[in-house]
C-alpha cells in the first residue's frame, strides 16, 4: 500500500465563539514531507484533529486520493493509513512496548498469542526506522524514546500518512536530527506521507519538501521549500508586524550572591535520586536562566523550593541563612515561587481569584486581626492586583478554575509579585500554552522584578526565552549542571550538545 | 458577576433540595413496590417526627449525638480528610468518659461533668489523630483507616466491659459500674432532652465559626482545596490536618460522654448505636457544612425517630429508615455533578 | 497433663489453618472483585455493602428454593447491580468514587438489613462441602479437611484473572483504562465501558465471598455478619500492590489471623477473646502503614486510580 494522496479544502470548525479554523487549505501528495507552520494558536493541532476524523469538520472538504471523504470517525482514517503522533503521549506508562505496540493492533485475538504477536514485530522491526527494547516499560524511558515508540506504533499499525504535532520539543537536538532524518529516508523510500506540524524553520528548511503556513485559522499561503526563505515563512506566519514594548534591563551586573542551592540531593516520584549535588547560585538584580530537556529534574528542584518535596542532602540558602520551607521562612526571606501549571501547582481551583492572590499575606494584617480573617480586606487587595495585572474577567470572587489559563498565570503572578519585598523569585516554564501578548506581559514582569533587585531562577524548557532573559544560562542534565555561559557568550549550540548531554547516551 | 455568585447561592439551595427530593420520591417508588403507600409512610414519618412537642422531643434528642457525630467527618473533610471513624471515637470518648466519672466519684456536678466531658474529648480526638496521622505520615488510605479503627474500638469497649471493667452485678447486659446521679447529665427546662443538645449546637456553632472566619479556618480550606497549593504557601498541612481531626473525634468523643452522661449512666454495648455512621451521612448531605450539619441533623434525628412507627403503622422493618438514608446520600452524591452549570452559563451570558 | 497442652496448641494451629480455609473466602472473592476493578482505574470501597448484600441474598434465595446454588447465582446477579449503581453514579464529573463508596456501604448494608429482617432465624441448605479428610480418624482433622467449593474455586479466580491481565486483549484494555485513560482513549478503548464492567463483574464476585458466609456452616444470617471484612479486602488489594496470585496469598493471610480469636477460644484462652477477634483490623492497618509510602502512590499502582476521566 503506498501513501495517499490528501486534500483539504476550505475546512471551517469552531469551538463555541471561537473560530479555530477559518478557510483552510492544504495538499498533501503521497510521499512527500510537508510541513504546517504557525504560531500558538493558528489552528495547527486542530486542523490535524480535523483531518483525523476527532474533531468533526462545520464546512468544508477532505479528499482521500481524490475521494470525498467525510471525517468524523478515527477508526475510517485508521483504515486509510491516516495517523497521528500527538503532543502528549499515548503509551501506557506500566505496559511494555511489546504491549504497547499490540494492543491497538485491528484483529488482535481475544486471547493473546504472545509467541504469534512477537513474530509479526520481530518482522516489522526488520524494516522499522528505530530498535527498541521490546520488554522495557513504557515509565523507564527517556521521552525520547518514548517519542520513537510513538511513531513506531503509528508505522506498525500501518499508518502511510503520518501526521506529527511538534515532535522534537521533547527531543534532545541530537535525537530530533535522528528521527527526522529516518523519517525523511522512509519518505525518500516512497514507504510514507509526512506532515510535520512545528514552529521550527530550520526542520523546515532541512527535511520537508512543501511547506503550509497558517495565520488566525486561515492558510496563509504554501511554497515549496526550496523556493522560500524562513524569513519569507516568519512573515507570512506572523502577517502585519507587531511592536512589542520591552522593559528594559539595567546595564548593572549581578550584585552579592542572594540564593544559593548547595548539594541538593531529592527523590523522584519513583523513589531513585534525580537530583544529584545541584549546586547553583543567583545574585541580586540577576535572572539565572536553567536550559533542559523536560524530565532532567527542573520539576523536582522547583517543587523542593516550594515544599511540595523533601531532599534529604544539601543546603537551600537565601542571604546566607538556611532556607526551610515553612511560611515564617518563606515570608521573612522574600522568597517565591511560580511554578508550572499553576492551576494545578499554586491555586485552589475552587476558590474565588482574590482568595488564590490573598495565599501569601492572609495571615496579616490587613487581612488577619487576632486570628480573625476579614474577607472585606482580601477582596479589596484581590481587586487591586487583579487591575494591576490585567486579570480577565476582573472580578475577585470567580473561582480561579473557570478562569484561562493565561488568566490563571496572571492571576498567580499578581500574588508572588505583588506588594511584599521580593528577594527571591523562581519561575519554571512561565509562559508555556500562552499567546504572544501574555508571554511578552509576563517576560516584563520577570525582568521588572530583576531590575528592581531580586535574585531571578528561571526554569525552561524554551531556549529562545532564556537567550531573551537570563544574564546567565546553566544547563541541567540528569540531575546535574553540566554547563554555564554568560549572556554574551552564550552559544545555542554549544547549549543544544549539553543539554543533550546524558539523555542521548 | 453579582448574577454569577446569585446564581451559585441558588445552587447551593436548589440542588440539595431537589437531589433530597429526588431521593425520597425514589424511596416512595420503592415503599409502592413493596405494597406500602408511600403518602401513608411519610405522613408516619412526619407524625412520629414533627408533627407535636412530643415528636420534637424525640427528633430533638436523637438529634444531639448526631450533630456531634457529624462534624468529626465535616471538621476534617474542610482539609480533604475523609474521616468516617465517628463512631469508634464516639464509643472511645465514652469509654473515657466513664474512666474518668469512676476515678473521681466525689466530685460535685459541674466539675465532674467537665472532667467526664474532657477525657471524653481527648479520647476521641486522639482516636480520630490515628487515622489522620497515618494518612499524613504513611499515605494510608483515611477512610479504610477509620472505619477500621471503629472495629477497634467495638472490640476494646467490648473487651472492658466484659473483661476489666466489668460491674458483677450487670449479668445480661454487660457494662462498666454506673456513675454517680451527680454526675448525670441534666434535661433542659420544661423537656424530656438532655443537654447534649445544647452542647451538639454549640459546637456546630463553633465549628461553623473556625472555619469561615479565622485565618486557621482559611488555611484549612487552602490545604483542602490543593495540597500542593498550600505548601507553595508554606503551611503546615499535618498540623492542620491533626488539628482538625483532633476537634472532630473531640466532638465525636463528646457524643460518647453524653450517651454515658444522659443516657445510659454507664457504658455498655448500646453506646455503639450507630449515631456514628449516621453522623457520616448527615456530613456529607450537609455537605459538609456545619450550619448545613444542624439542619440535616433534625432531618435524620426524626428520620431515626420513626423507625418504630413505620415497623407498626405499616409493617415495613424499622431498617426502611436505612433504605432511605442509603437513597439520600446516592442522590445527593451525584448532585455533585450539577453544581456550576447553572453558574457558568450565567458568567458566560454576562 | 502435658499431652493436654500439646493438644491444646495442636488444635489452636490446626483452627488457625482450617479457619484461614473457611475465613480467607470472603477475602479472596472480594479482593480479586476489587482487584478488577482497581485495574480499570474506579476503587469500589461499597464492597462491604456487596458483601452484606450478597450474603443476605444467597441466604434468602437459598432458604426459599431449596438450592444453594440458585442463592450463589443470585447473590452474584445482586452484587453486580450494586457495582452497576457505583460505577454508573462514579460516571458523572464531580463525583467522587471515595464518597459514593461510602454510600454504597451505608445504601448496601441498609438494603440487606431491611430485607435480611423477615430470614433472621432459619438456617439455609449450604453448599456441599468436599472431604478431603476421610483418611483421617482424628475428628478435628476430619472436619478440618471438609472445605467449601468455593476456596478452590476462589483460588482459581485469582490464577484466572493473572491470565486475563497478562494474556487477553480484554485484560489489557482494563489495565490501560486504568493507568492512563487518556492515552487509552486515544488508541480507541472505550474507558467508560470498560470500567463499568469491570466494577460490575468486581462487585459480582465480591457478592460470592459474601454468599459463603451464610452458605457454609453455621449459615445463619445476621446484621453483623460481615464485620468490615469487605473493607479490608479492599486495603489487602493495595498490600497485594494489584496482583491477583499475591492477593490469594494475602487472602490466607487475613483469614488465618481471623480465625486467631476463636480458636483461642475455643482453647480455653477467653480472656482476650474480643482483643484477638480485633487482631485482623490491626494486623490491616499495620500492613497498610508499611505498604504505602508518605510521598504519593505505592508502586504497582494503577496510573489513574480514583481518578474521574
Amino acid at each position: 500500500m503506498r501513501p495517499p494522496s490528501i486534500e483539504v479544502r476550505g475546512i471551517r470548525k469552531r469551538f463555541g465563539g471561537v473560530r479555530a479554523l477559518d478557510g483552510v487549505d492544504l495538499r498533501v501528495e503521497p510521499g512527500e514531507f510537508h510541513a504546517l507552520v504557525g504560531e500558538n494558536g493558528a489552528g495547527k493541532s486542530t486542523l490535524a484533529k480535523c483531518m483525523l476524523g476527532i474533531n468533526a469538520i462545520d464546512e468544508g472538504n477532505m479528499l482521500v486520493d481524490g475521494t470525498l471523504w467525510s471525517a468524523g470517525d478515527p477508526r475510517l482514517a485508521r483504515q486509510h493509513g491516516i495517523g497521528m503522533v500527538f503532543q502528549h503521549f499515548t503509551l501506557i506508562p506500566s505496559m511494555t512496548i511489546a504491549e504497547n505496540l499490540s494492543l491497538p493492533r485491528p484483529g488482535l485475538p481475544a486471547i493473546i498469542r504472545w509467541k504469534e504477536e512477537r513474530e509479526r514485530l520481530r518482522a516489522f522491526f526488520a524494516n522499522a526506522p528505530f530498535q527498541v527494547d521490546l520488554d522495557a516499560r513504557i515509565s523507564e524511558l527517556s521521552a525520547g524514546q518514548k517519542q520513537k515508540v510513538e511513531i513506531l506504533k503509528e508505522l506498525y499499525l500501518g499508518t502511510k500518512f503520518l501526521m506529527l504535532d511538534e515532535p522534537t520539543s521533547v527531543l534532545t537536538p541530537d535525537e530530533a536530527e535522528e528521527v527526522l532524518i529516518r523519517l525523511r529516508a522512509m519518505v525518500n523510500r516512497g514507504d510514507l506521507s509526512v506532515l510535520l506540524i512545528t514552529h521550527k524553520f530550520r526542520e523546515v528548511m532541512k527535511y520537508a519538501d512543501r511547506v503550509t503556513v497558517l495565520r488566525k485559522g486561515r492558510t496563509a499561503g504554501a511554497r515549496s521549500v526550496s523556493a522560500t526563505c524562513p524569513e519569507e515563512l516568519a512573515g507570512m506566519m506572523m502577517g502585519e508586524t507587531r511592536t512589542i514594548e520591552v522593559v528594559e534591563r539595567d546595564a548593572k551586573v549581578g550584585g552579592p550572591v542572594v540564593f544559593a542551592v548547595a548539594g541538593l540531593r531529592t527523590r523522584g516520584d519513583k523513589g531513585v535520586d534525580v537530583l544529584h549535588d545541584l549546586s547553583l547560585e543567583v545574585r541580586a538584580g540577576e535572572i539565572l536562566g536553567v536550559a533542559g530537556i523536560s524530565g532532567n529534574g527542573q520539576r523536582e528542584l522547583v517543587e523542593v523550593i516550594a515544599g511540595q518535596r523533601p531532599y534529604h542532602q544539601g543546603r537551600i540558602s537565601v542571604n546566607g541563612e538556611r532556607y526551610v520551607p515553612e511560611r515564617e521562612c518563606m515570608q521573612r526571606l522574600g522568597i517565591y515561587v511560580l511554578p508550572e501549571v499553576p492551576l494545578r501547582n499554586a491555586a485552589v481551583p475552587g476558590m474565588t481569584v482574590a482568595e488564590n492572590i490573598a495565599l501569601r499575606q492572609f495571615d496579616r494584617p490587613p487581612f488577619t486581626h487576632n486570628g480573625l480573617l476579614s474577607y472585606a480586606a482580601i477582596r479589596r487587595a484581590g481587586a487591586e492586583l487583579i487591575n494591576r495585572f490585567s486579570v480577565s474577567p476582573p472580578s475577585p470572587d470567580l473561582p480561579i478554575e473557570t478562569l484561562s489559563g493565561g488568566n490563571v498565570q496572571r492571576a498567580i503572578l499578581a500574588r508572588e509579585l505583588g506588594g511584599q519585598e521580593i528577594r527571591v523569585l523562581v519561575a519554571a516554564n512561565p509562559c508555556f500554552g500562552l499567546d504572544f501578548g501574555a508571554a511578552a506581559f509576563i517576560h516584563n514582569r520577570l525582568v521588572d522584578a530583576r531590575n528592581r533587585g531580586a535574585a531571578v531562577l528561571l526554569i525552561s524548557e524554551d531556549l529562545d526565552e532564556l537567550l531573551d532573559l537570563a544574564d546567565r544560562i546553566v544547563v541541567m542534565s540528569a540531575g546535574r549542571i553540566v554547563h554555564e555561559s554568560i549572556r554574551s557568550q552564550a552559544d545555542q549550540v554549544e547549549i543544544g550538545r549539553h543539554m543533550a548531554g546524558h539523555a542521548a547516551g | 458577576m453579582r448574577s454569577y455568585a446569585a446564581a451559585r447561592t441558588m445552587e447551593g439551595l436548589l440542588i440539595p433540595m431537589g437531589a433530597l427530593t429526588a431521593g425520597v420520591i425514589v424511596f416512595g417508588l420503592f415503599c409502592a413496590v413493596l405494597g406500602s403507600n408511600p403518602f401513608g409512610v411519610f405522613y408516619s414519618i412526619y407524625r412520629a417526627a414533627f408533627s407535636d412537642w412530643y415528636s420534637w422531643q424525640n427528633t430533638l434528642t436523637r438529634a444531639a449525638p448526631l450533630l456531634l457525630c457529624a462534624l468529626c467527618t465535616a471538621l476534617p473533610a474542610r482539609a480533604g480528610l475523609i474521616i468516617i471513624g465517628n463512631e469508634g471515637a464516639m464509643v472511645i470518648g465514652a469509654v473515657g468518659a466513664v474512666s474518668a466519672g469512676l476515678l473521681a466519684p466525689d466530685a460535685s456536678h459541674v466539675p465532674s461533668l467537665l472532667l467526664m466531658a474532657g477525657a471524653g474529648m481527648i479520647c476521641g480526638g486522639l482516636w480520630i489523630c490515628i487515622a489522620a496521622a497515618l494518612h499524613y505520615y504513611r499515605g494510608v488510605n483515611s477512610v479504610i483507616s477509620s472505619l477500621l479503627l471503629n472495629y477497634i474500638a467495638i472490640a476494646l469497649l467490648n473487651h472492658l466491659i466484659e473483661g476489666p471493667m466489668r460491674d458483677p452485678s450487670s449479668l445480661n447486659n454487660p457494662g462498666t459500674r454506673p456513675i454517680a446521679d451527680v454526675q448525670h447529665l441534666g434535661l433542659i427546662p420544661g423537656s424530656r432532652i438532655h443537654d447534649g443538645l445544647l452542647f451538639g449546637v454549640l459546637a456546630c456553632l463553633f465549628a461553623w465559626f473556625l472555619l469561615s472566619r479565622t485565618t486557621f479556618g482559611f488555611a484549612a480550606k487552602v490545604a483542602g482545596g490543593n495540597v500542593r497549593a498550600a505548601q507553595l504557601g508554606g503551611l503546615g498541612i499535618g498540623r492542620i490536618l491533626l488539628i482538625l481531626s483532633f476537634l472532630g473525634g473531640a466532638c465525636a468523643g463528646l457524643a460518647g460522654m453524653v450517651e454515658v452522661a444522659a443516657v445510659q449512666g454507664r457504658a455498655n454495648a448500646s453506646v455503639n448505636a450507630g449515631y456514628g455512621y449516621v453522623g457520616i451521612l448527615v456530613a456529607f448531605l450537609a455537605r459538609q457544612n456545619p450550619a448545613g450539619v444542624v439542619i440535616i441533623s433534625l432531618l435524620l434525628g426524626g428520620m431515626m425517630a420513626s423507625g418504630g412507627m413505620l415497623q407498626r403503622a405499616h409493617n415495613l422493618p424499622d431498617a426502611a429508615v436505612l433504605v432511605l438514608q442509603g437513597i439520600l446520600f446516592l442522590f445527593i452524591l451525584w448532585s455533585e455533578t450539577l453544581y456550576g452549570r447553572w453558574a457558568e452559563r450565567s458568567l458566560r451570558a454576562g | 497433663m502435658q499431652a493436654d497442652v500439646a493438644m491444646e496448641e495442636w488444635g489452636v494451629v490446626l483452627g488457625v489453618a482450617a479457619g484461614a480455609v473457611r475465613g480467607s473466602i470472603p477475602y479472596l472473592f472480594v479482593s480479586l472483585g476489587e482487584c478488577l476493578t482497581e485495574k480499570s482505574g474506579k476503587i469500589n470501597l461499597g464492597m462491604e455493602g456487596v458483601l452484606l448484600m450478597g450474603a443476605m441474598t444467597a441466604f434468602a434465595v437459598s432458604d426459599q428454593s431449596g438450592s444453594p446454588w440458585l442463592g450463589l447465582l443470585a447473590a452474584a446477579i445482586v452484587g453486580a447491580m450494586l457495582g452497576a449503581v457505583h460505577a454508573g453514579l462514579t460516571r458523572f464529573p464531580k463525583v467522587n468514587d471515595v464518597a459514593a463508596g461510602i454510600a454504597m456501604i451505608l445504601f448496601g448494608s441498609g438494603l440487606a438489613f431491611f430485607f435480611g429482617k423477615q430470614f433472621v432465624a432459619p438456617m439455609a441448605p449450604q453448599l456441599p462441602l468436599i472431604d478431603l479428610g476421610s483418611w483421617s480418624a482424628s475428628p478435628a482433622i476430619h472436619s478440618a479437611l471438609r472445605i467449601s467449593p468455593l476456596f478452590f474455586c476462589g483460588i482459581a479466580l485469582g490464577f484466572a484473572l493473572h491470565f486475563v491481565f497478562q494474556r487477553t486483549r480484554w485484560g489489557l484494555r482494563v489495565r490501560a483504562a486504568g493507568d492512563d485513560p487518556l492515552a487509552a482513549r486515544s488508541i480507541g478503548i472505550p474507558v467508560d465501558r470498560i470500567r463499568m464492567t469491570a466494577t460490575v463483574a468486581g462487585a459480582g464476585l465480591a457478592a460470592v465471598g459474601g454468599a459463603h458466609m451464610t452458605l457454609y456452616f453455621p449459615g445463619i444470617w445476621s446484621e453483623g455478619i460481615s464485620g468490615g471484612q469487605g473493607l479490608m479486602a479492599v486495603a489487602l488489594v493495595i498490600f497485594a500492590r494489584w496482583n491477583p496470585l499475591r492477593c490469594v496469598a494475602a487472602a490466607l493471610l487475613f483469614g488465618g489471623a481471623q480465625a486467631l480469636g476463636p480458636s483461642l477460644q475455643a482453647a480455653g484462652q477467653a480472656g482476650y477473646y474480643h482483643l484477638f477477634n480485633a487482631s485482623p483490623y490491626v494486623l490491616t492497618l499495620a500492613l497498610m502503614a508499611l505498604t504505602c509510602s508518605r510521598h504519593g502512590g505505592v508502586s504497582g499502582a494503577p496510573g489513574a486510580l480514583g481518578r474521574n476521566g
